[in-house]
This record gives C-alpha cells, sequence and structure tokens, in this order.
C-alpha cells in the first residue's frame, strides 16, 4: 500500500509520517518529495528540521525547479532581523500567499518538516484548525507532514493523526537497512484499509517494498519454519568437531587431573607406611543419628 | 591497588597534617606533579591534606570511614548531599561530627538551619578525643605484608586461602586523618567558643515572597554565604597575604517546608527550580573559594525521583542514610548488628577523567559511642548451635530482596 | 582525545567531518568523560572551540586536559578557546547585590522563561570571530562549539522546549551555515519507561536533541548492575546515512574510564574477564 501512496495523494488528502527516535522518517518524506516532484507536480516545503542542502540532497535538477523550499530552518523563531519564514507564520493566510505567490495555477502538495516543530510552538488545536483549513481551501493540493511522535503528549499527537487521511508509522526493521511501515488509510466512504510492510529506501529516493501485505499472512509459515533455524547456531563453542579436532581434544590433559598413577601413588600407600587401626569401644559416644542435624540422613 | 594508595596516602600526610605516622617504605610511585603544586601552595592550612588522586584539597569529614569511603575526604570546593534517614537522626550526627572536626582543626564554620537555632547544633557538638593518638593507631593500622612478626604468630590455615587479601569489614585508611569523638558528651563550651562560627538563622532573614524559580530564603542563605566569604578572605581571588583557612559550610535539612519550600510537599511542587538554582549557585561560591559544605536533605519526602537526580548531579558528593529504626529491617537478623544503610550515590571526578570507585557498594554503619563507623556488609558469624536449617532460609530470603532492591548486584 | 574511540567513529584530528552534531547522552551514570576527549579532540585538530562549561570551573576542565596533553590556557591565549565558565558568570545574576553584568550570556538566570536567545548570541558571536584573521593572529579551523551539560538548563528553571530551541539556532548556525561540529551533553535519570507522555523535563529533552542530532552516543549502566572494571557501556548510533550503509546503525561498545583516557572493547572483552 506504501507505493500506491507514494503513487499520489487524493485532492485534499492529508498524509502523516510518524516517527520516532529509533528510526527518522525523513528519507521516506524525501521519497515521497521526489515522487511527487515525479509526477511533475508543484512541491512547496515547509522546512523547520534540517537545512534546505540536507532536504534536497539526492533530488536531481530539472525536477527541482517545481520545488520550492520554504527555508525555516536557519530561523525559525524571528530572533534574527530577516527571517524567510517563522513558524508564527503557520496560517492559513501565510501559508496560502507563500503557495501563491509562486503562481501556478496548478494546485501544489505542502510537505512539512517538521509538524513537531510547529506543535512546539502553537497550541495544537490552532495547528489542527489550520491543517483543516489547507486541505479544504483550495491552495493546496494535499498535505504531507513529518511528526516525531515521541516528542509530543499522546493526546495531541492523536488529535493530528485524527485528522489524516493517511497515517504511516515507521519504525526499524529487522534488518539495518530496513524498516517497517504500519499504514492506515481512510476513505471518503469512511473504509478503512490498514496493512503493515517492510520496505527500503534506496540511494535516489525511490521506496522498494521488501513484502507485500497479501503475502505477509502466507509468508507466516514459511517464517516460522525458518524461525525454527538451528539453535546450535550461533554458539561460542563448537559441536561438530572434526575426526582430527577430537583426537587433539583428547589428548588434552585438563589442569588438576592427575593420571592414573600418581592417583594410586597418592591413594594407596605402599607397603612400610603404617596403617591406623580402631576400634570403637564403649566409651565412643557413636550416634547413629546426625548430632548437628545437618545432613540428609 | 587500594593498599599501594594507602601507603602513598602515608607518605604524603606525615608532613602534611603531621599526625600520620613515619612511612615505612617509599614506594616507586612517585609522581611529581601533584605534589609540587599542593606543597608549595596549600600545605600550610591545618587540617587539610592533598589527595592522591588529584592533587585536590581535602578536609576530614570528622568520620573516618566516610573519609576514606570519599577517596580521603571532602575536597575543598565542594558540596556533600546527605539524604537524610527518617529521623533525620544520623545525618545530623554526621553534620555535626563535620562541624565538630571544623572546631578542633580551627577552621572556621557557617551553619544554616530553618528548623531550630543554628546554636543549637553548635551545643550539640561532641567531644573530641584528644588523647586517643597512640590508642586507635595499634588496632587500626592494617598489616603488611611481610611483616616478621606477622609470620610468627600466624594463625595456620589452609593454604588455598593464604593469598587472598585480608577482609577487613570497617573501612578505614592506614593514616590518620580525622579526629575521634566521644557523642555520649558534647564539646566543651571554652573549645567550642574558640572556633569563629557563623550563623545563618532563616526567621532572622525571612520574607516569604518567592517566585517560581527563586526562593527568597535561599536567596537570602546565598547571598549571606557570599558575605561571609568575602569578608573572612576566603576567596580564592583574594591576595594570598595573611595565612588562609577553610570554611565548613552545614546546611541543615535544604528542602525542606521550613524554608518555605513545597519540594516535600507536592507531587508538581511551584518551585521545582529553587533548589537546583541555589545548589548552583553554591557550587558556583565553594569552587571559587576556600570553603566546603555538607548539606542534609529529606530526601524521602521527595517524589520526584528526576528531581531529587538533578540535585545529586548538582552536589558532588552524594550519600544516602537509611536508619532500621522504624523499619522492618530491625528485626532482619542480617542487620542486627548496624543501625542503618549507607548508599554512596555519587563519586566526583574533580580534576581528573577517572572517578575513584568503592570497590564496594553494600553498606551499613553504626554508630559507636566513639565512632561512627561505615563496613562491608556481611551477615553476622554464625557462632550459636542452635541455628537450624529453616532460619537460615529465612536468612537468605531476606538477603535476597535487598540485594536486587538496591540493584548493587556485585560481579 | 580516546586514540580508540577515534577509531571507533573512524574520525581523527586531521579531517574533521563539517556539519556533525554529537549527542553525548547518558542514563544513570556518566558521560562527561566523553565531553574531555571531543574537547581535546577539537582542539588538536586546530578548530575554533566554543565551549560552554556549565557544571564545573575552567579549573577542572583545564586539569583534565593537562592530562589529556593539551592545554587550555593556550589555547584560550591564541584565541582559539572561547570559554564559558558559567559557574562564575551565574554568580552575578544570582546573587543580585553585584551588579557587575559583564556578559549578557547568562541572562536567562533572571527570567529562565525568556529563553536562551542570549546564550545563543553568545555562542554565535564567539564562533563568528574565528572567520577574520586579525592581524597576524593563527587562522583556526571551522567552530565547534561544547556544551556540558545542557541538562542543568533544565535544573536552572528553562524549560525543555527553550533548550531544544537553542540547539536548533546553534545547529543552524554552527554546523549548517559555518560548517562546524556541535558537541551537547545531556544527563537522564529516570528509567527509560518510566516518564510517558512527552513529559516535559529531561526525557523530552532527551528525545528532541536525539531527533536533531547526526550522531548519538549514549552512555548507560552494565544492565548486570555495578562493576569495578567495566564502568558501563556505550552505544554509538548514526543518524545519518554513511555512504550506502544502512540508516541508522548501532554499535555496543563497554567502556572503562583511566586516569588519562578511556578505552573501549566489544561487550564482554574486556581484559577482567578474558
Amino acid at each position: 500500500m506504501l507505493s500506491e501512496l507514494l503513487q499520489g495523494i487524493e485532492t485534499g488528502g492529508l498524509l502523516i509520517i510518524q516517527d520516532s527516535c529509533s528510526y527518522s522518517g525523513r528519507d521516506l518524506l524525501r521519497s515521497f518529495i521526489a515522487a511527487a516532484l515525479n509526477r511533475e507536480e508543484e512541491v512547496h516545503v515547509l522546512c523547520f528540521d534540517v537545512s534546505e542542502d540536507e532536504l534536497t540532497d539526492g533530488l536531481k535538477p530539472p525536477a527541482t525547479q517545481r520545488l520550492h523550499v520554504h527555508n525555516a530552518y536557519p530561523d525559525p523563531l524571528g530572533w534574527t532581523d530577516h527571517p524567510a519564514f517563522a513558524v508564527q507564520q503557520f496560517r492559513l493566510e501565510d501559508l496560502t500567499d507563500l503557495v501563491k505567490q509562486a503562481s501556478q495555477p496548478k494546485p501544489a502538495t505542502l510537505v512539512i518538516d517538521s509538524l513537531s516543530w510547529v506543535l512546539r510552538h502553537a497550541a495544537p488545536p490552532a495547528v489542527c484548525r489550520t491543517l483543516q483549513q489547507l486541505r479544504k481551501g483550495g491552495a493546496v493540493r494535499a498535505v504531507v507532514a513529518l511528526l516525531h511522535a515521541d516528542m509530543h503528549q499522546r493526546g495531541t499527537v492523536g488529535s493530528v493523526c485524527h485528522l489524516a487521511s493517511s497515517l504511516v508509522a515507521v519504525a526499524p526493521g529487522p534488518k539495518g537497512n530496513e524498516a517497517v511501515a504500519k499504514i492506515t488509510k481512510r476513505s471518503k466512504s469512511g473504509k478503512v484499509a490498514q496493512d503493515e510492510e517492510t520496505f527500503c529506501i534506496t540511494e535516489d529516493l525511490t521506496v522498494a517494498v521488501l513484502s507485500r501485505p497479501s503475502s505477509l499472512p502466507e509468508a507466516k509459515p514459511n517464517g516460522s519454519e525458518e524461525e525454527q533455524a538451528d539453535p546450535t547456531a550461533n554458539l561460542t563453542f563448537n559441536l561438530r568437531l572434526s575426526e582430527s579436532e577430537l583426537e587433539a581434544k583428547q589428548k588434552l590433559t585438563l589442569p588438576f587431573v592427575f593420571s592414573k598413577e600418581k592417583k594410586t601413588a597418592l591413594l594407596h600407600p605402599g607397603p612400610g607406611s603404617g596403617r591406623i587401626l580402631y576400634e570403637p569401644d564403649a566409651n565412643d559416644d557413636y550416634d547413629q543419628e546426625d548430632p548437628d542435624d545437618d545432613l540428609d540422613v | 591497588m587500594c593498599n599501594n594508595i594507602d601507603v602513598i596516602i602515608s607518605n604524603m600526610a606525615a608532613p602534611v597534617s603531621g599526625m600520620g605516622e613515619a612511612p615505612a617504605e617509599r614506594l616507586p610511585i612517585n609522581s611529581t606533579s601533584f605534589q609540587k603544586k599542593t606543597r608549595s601552595k596549600l600545605v600550610s592550612i591545618p587540617g587539610t591534606r592533598p589527595s592522591v588522586q588529584n592533587g585536590q584539597l581535602l578536609v576530614s569529614t570528622g568520620v573516618t570511614s566516610l573519609d576514606y569511603l570519599l577517596g580521603g575526604g571532602l575536597a575543598v570546593g565542594t558540596v556533600l548531599l546527605i539524604e537524610e534517614d527518617r529521623y533525620d537522626s544520623y545525618s545530623r550526627m554526621i553534620l555535626k561530627y563535620f562541624l565538630a572536626e571544623g572546631v578542633v582543626c580551627r577552621h572556621e564554620l557557617f551553619v544554616a538551619t530553618a528548623q531550630d537555632n543554628p546554636d543549637d547544633i553548635l551545643q550539640e557538638l561532641p567531644a573530641p578525643i584528644l588523647d586517643d593518638v597512640a590508642v586507635p593507631k595499634a588496632v587500626e593500622q592494617p598489616r603488611l605484608t611481610g611483616e616478621p612478626q606477622d609470620s610468627l604468630d600466624a594463625m595456620k590455615i589452609a593454604w588455598r586461602y593464604q593469598h587472598l587479601p585480608k577482609v577487613q569489614s570497617a573501612l578505614a585508611s592506614s593514616s590518620r586523618f580525622g579526629h575521634y569523638y566521644d557523642v555520649s558528651k558534647t564539646m566543651e563550651a571554652e573549645i567550642r567558643q574558640a572556633a569563629k562560627c557563623h550563623r545563618f538563622c532563616l526567621p532572622d532573614h525571612v520574607t516569604p515572597s518567592s517566585t517560581a524559580h527563586r526562593l527568597e530564603s535561599y536567596s537570602a542563605l546565598l547571598k549571606s554565604l557570599q558575605e561571609v566569604i568575602h569578608r573572612e578572605g576566603f576567596d580564592l581571588a583574594a591576595p594570598m597575604s595573611k595565612s588562609r583557612n577553610i570554611l565548613r559550610v552545614g546546611l541543615h535539612s535544604l528542602g525542606s517546608a521550613l524554608w518555605g519550600d513545597d519540594l516535600c510537599c507536592h507531587d508538581k511542587p511551584r518551585h521545582r527550580h529553587a533548589l537546583t538554582t541555589f545548589l548552583y549557585g553554591l557550587r558556583a561560591l565553594l569552587r571559587s573559594s576556600l570553603s566546603v559544605a555538607v548539606v542534609t536533605l529529606p530526601s524521602h519526602l521527595i517524589q520526584d525521583r528526576a528531581l531529587m537526580g538533578s540535585i545529586t548531579r548538582l552536589c558532588d558528593n552524594a550519600i544516602a542514610l537509611e536508619s532500621f529504626k522504624g523499619s522492618e529491617r530491625e528485626t532482619n537478623p542480617l542487620y542486627k548488628d548496624y543501625h542503618g544503610l549507607l548508599y554512596v550515590r555519587q563519586v566526583p571526578h574533580l580534576n581528573c577523567l577517572a572517578s575513584q570507585l568503592p570497590d564496594h557498594k553494600d553498606l551499613a554503619f553504626k554508630l559507636k559511642r566513639k565512632q561512627f563507623s561505615i563496613e562491608r556488609l556481611h551477615l553476622p558469624p554464625d557462632l550459636s548451635e542452635t541455628v537450624s536449617r529453616v532460619s537460615r532460609g529465612e536468612l537468605a530470603s531476606a538477603c535476597g530482596p535487598s540485594a536486587s532492591g538496591t540493584k548493587n548486584l556485585d560481579f | 582525545m580516546f586514540t580508540e574511540l577515534n577509531s571507533i567513529l573512524s574520525s581523527s584530528p586531521d579531517s574533521v567531518t563539517p556539519g556533525e552534531f554529537i549527542l553525548v547522552s547518558d542514563r544513570q551514570s556518566d558521560a562527561s568523560f566523553l565531553i574531555h576527549h571531543f574537547l581535546s579532540f577539537y582542539l588538536r585538530s586546530r578548530c575554533k572551540v566554543v565551549f560552554l562549561g556549565l557544571v564545573q570551573s575552567f579549573r577542572h576542565y583545564s586539569a583534565v586536559s593537562q592530562r589529556l596533553g593539551v592545554s587550555l590556557t593556550q589555547a584560550k591565549e591564541k584565541g582559539q578557546l572561547v570559554f564559558m565558565e558559567g559557574l562564575k558568570e551565574s554568580l552575578s545574576v544570582l546573587i543580585p547585590q553585584a551588579d557587575n553584568t559583564e556578559s549578557q550570556a547568562m541572562n536567562f538566570l533572571r527570567d529562565p522563561p525568556v529563553g536562551l536567545r542570549s546564550l545563543y548570541e553568545f555562542v554565535r558571536s564567539g564562533a563568528v570571530g574565528s572567520g577574520r584573521a586579525e592581524d597576524g593572529a593563527e587562522e583556526w579551523g571551522p567552530p565547534v562549539l561544547l556544551v556540558d551539560d545542557v541538562s542543568v538548563l533544565l535544573s536552572l528553571g528553562v524549560d525543555a522546549g527553550a533548550v531544544l530551541d537553542f540547539s536548533h539556532y546553534c545547529r543552524a548556525a554552527v554546523c549548517s551555515q559555518m560548517k562546524g561540529n556541535m558537541v551537547m551533553l545531556v544527563r537522564c535519570n529516570g528509567e527509560e519507561e518510566e516518564e510517558e507522555d512527552g513529559e516535559e523535563g529531561a526525557e523530552a529533552l532527551l528525545k528532541g536533541l536525539t531527533h536533531q542530532c547526526s550522531l548519538n552516543l549514549h552512555v548507560q549502566g552494565l544492565p548486570t548492575g555495578y562493576c569495578k572494571d567495566i564502568h558501563g557501556q556505550v552505544e554509538v548510533c548514526w543518524k545519518r546515512r554513511q555512504g550506502d550503509g544502512p540508516h541508522t546503525q548501532r554499535n555496543l561498545f563497554q567502556y572503562k574510564v583511566h586516569d588519562k583516557g578511556a578505552s573501549f572493547f566489544p561487550r564482554g572483552t574486556s581484559s577482567a574477564v578474558l
């Protein structure tokens, strides 16, 4: 379903990519930008989190003509005199002006990197309202936003995600460069589709989906078979000794193991040494029971 | 390593404090850098000695085993935080030891409390045992390896155990640093009055108007301390003309409601940052002066562990006392020889990368008439004949939760 | 400078990767030894260094650097190092009687809710000063900002959001604009799961900074408990793509701090257990 979303979001759609400390959703966001540019769409990016260079790294020149970056990264709060875009401007009117300035008749896609920056500086209800107005406003065709879910209270994340028509929650995958996306898509009719996919992103920002949603349940038995893999695989010692290794091992004498001769010499003293003969008599207090009560007899 | 350190301390301490015994042998380890630094500048102050680790000037807390635990003593310019036991009996005792040691060493004192008059604490100071110098030496001195009389009357033990280090459960270093005190008597008035003491008593100063991150009481305390430091010439920036002295600062029960602080009263205190801001200022003052502070804090009343963590980090040393009084541990046979447990929360690393970590984290303390001693926690030797297997099982289970609860799993 | 850490991070003082934001974090442990590593590392690599020493005195940093073979006093005299001693600066603000305010950097102490703009301006002016070579003075490499540690700002009443804003501005200026580096230490003491709902405070700060940084060194105690021979473990986590490699790359090492450095080794290979 991820590739389906990458092919285009419906008009008036709001897609939120939700990530956490353990896996950054920015590469996926950049894939969405690249995909939109490839479809010849106009893309406006509100850039708070990273520098423009970092965001546009990997996007190719002809496509970048249609990319308009509103760079709020160097000065998001207006601490210097002339901020390009400040977080206080996250309002319908300002955003519409911004998009209109590009003077393209075609409605554009608005990308927000990231919504967390906005949410830290504006009240969540106001942010939600602006998002909703943007979707209905007409200046913007669709909105794609990145949200660092672990930076906000659960309620805030919930109410923002509640607005989204599509939600992609990313988490690190089983292998190093793979990630798992949990996708929830709500259509206008009210139908909800959910899916979980493993994907990886290549250098040129194309997304390769590794396991299809339909194949996921079928893959289960296969997977469990794999899980039954040899438990002796990753041992720190060797269970399968070769003939020669076994021989070598048996030759080894362990420390504190005496040879048979030495042992017998120690245990059975030779002739001529004394022996103790002792016969208990009546004075000996010989008790059958355990006097200290500390033996299990 | 540990033995080496002890010997070096005795090497170092002998010329400085004039109390340690003559060093038996000089070890090859002889790092010249710290000797030079410390001896030339600060050697003249009585009751101090340089640290082996980093050349930091140390003073005694008045409790010998606590000094040992803190790596030889309290470094001048640092804060020792004591988390109070529930009834504040032992933490107050340590504070008094600290102040008494100051009186004996002729340091100046600064005492602040909100609970009662500072004079109350000063009048309760324990009496020093001044003629004891020879006595504890014989008892305390750990036997260095290879002493001739040692081999004569050595106990015959299985050869397997002969090379194990001797376990000494009471913590002590080989050289004498602080003094001993008799807690059953109070210090004579003339000794006490010989020491110069600055008192800060809250009721005189209090003006309860305050903002969220600043409290009037703490600001007043900080200001009064700064005045003393400037006026009496403890400032490091002050000219080195006259002989220098150490200022010992004792702050009792900071953070309690009597200071006007609501840390202990609410889960989400309004003055959340008042105490931490104060401690930051205190650190700033101490670092630039010849003073050392002991702060006690009723941490058992503070709900917010994260806040407790930042308080700890703004102090340098931090220990916590847990008294058995009133807890179910009082009746536990494991603890019958002790009065409470002592946790080392933090050791400083000053002027060096590595901090001196204690080799043992299960520590207990007991207060004897002539000594407050901190020992490694161990089972008492089982001498009775009637001990049955059942009670041993109990003992083991009693041991279990305490070990896991304090997270002191030692390898 | 710990050579073992350099080889783990595949860095050397001869070539500093531009634009790096290294976050050093710890949890119920102490990661400040890493700050000393980075301080000596960048001084050796001839970068212009701005150091915000908020928790210790200059003497402390100077004494440790001496052991690592770098002289802070000399670096200061040569103009390579801009050192702000937070403790010293704070006194004039905390005890209002002395009203000779030389520096505006600690102004936030007067009214913490205002934010850290003045501190940022201090950093910026310190870092910018590097560009021009003033009358025959030596020329230094790209600027580096070191902060030890940012969580103490929380204790002084600044909220986590303001610290995040501060670090964002510093990153934009130092890392992106001036192609320098930035190292921040943040300290937490709660259990990982203890606080939830993005509660304000050290946890929120740690999370926010983790999102901002390009490399995270996270120091923790051993999960099995206290040990005298292994002081803890450090998790090295790259946030940015390293060539063809995966997005996030994690490696775990155990470490032991010595008098003059620290040794790092893969798990279970301490000399104490082998």
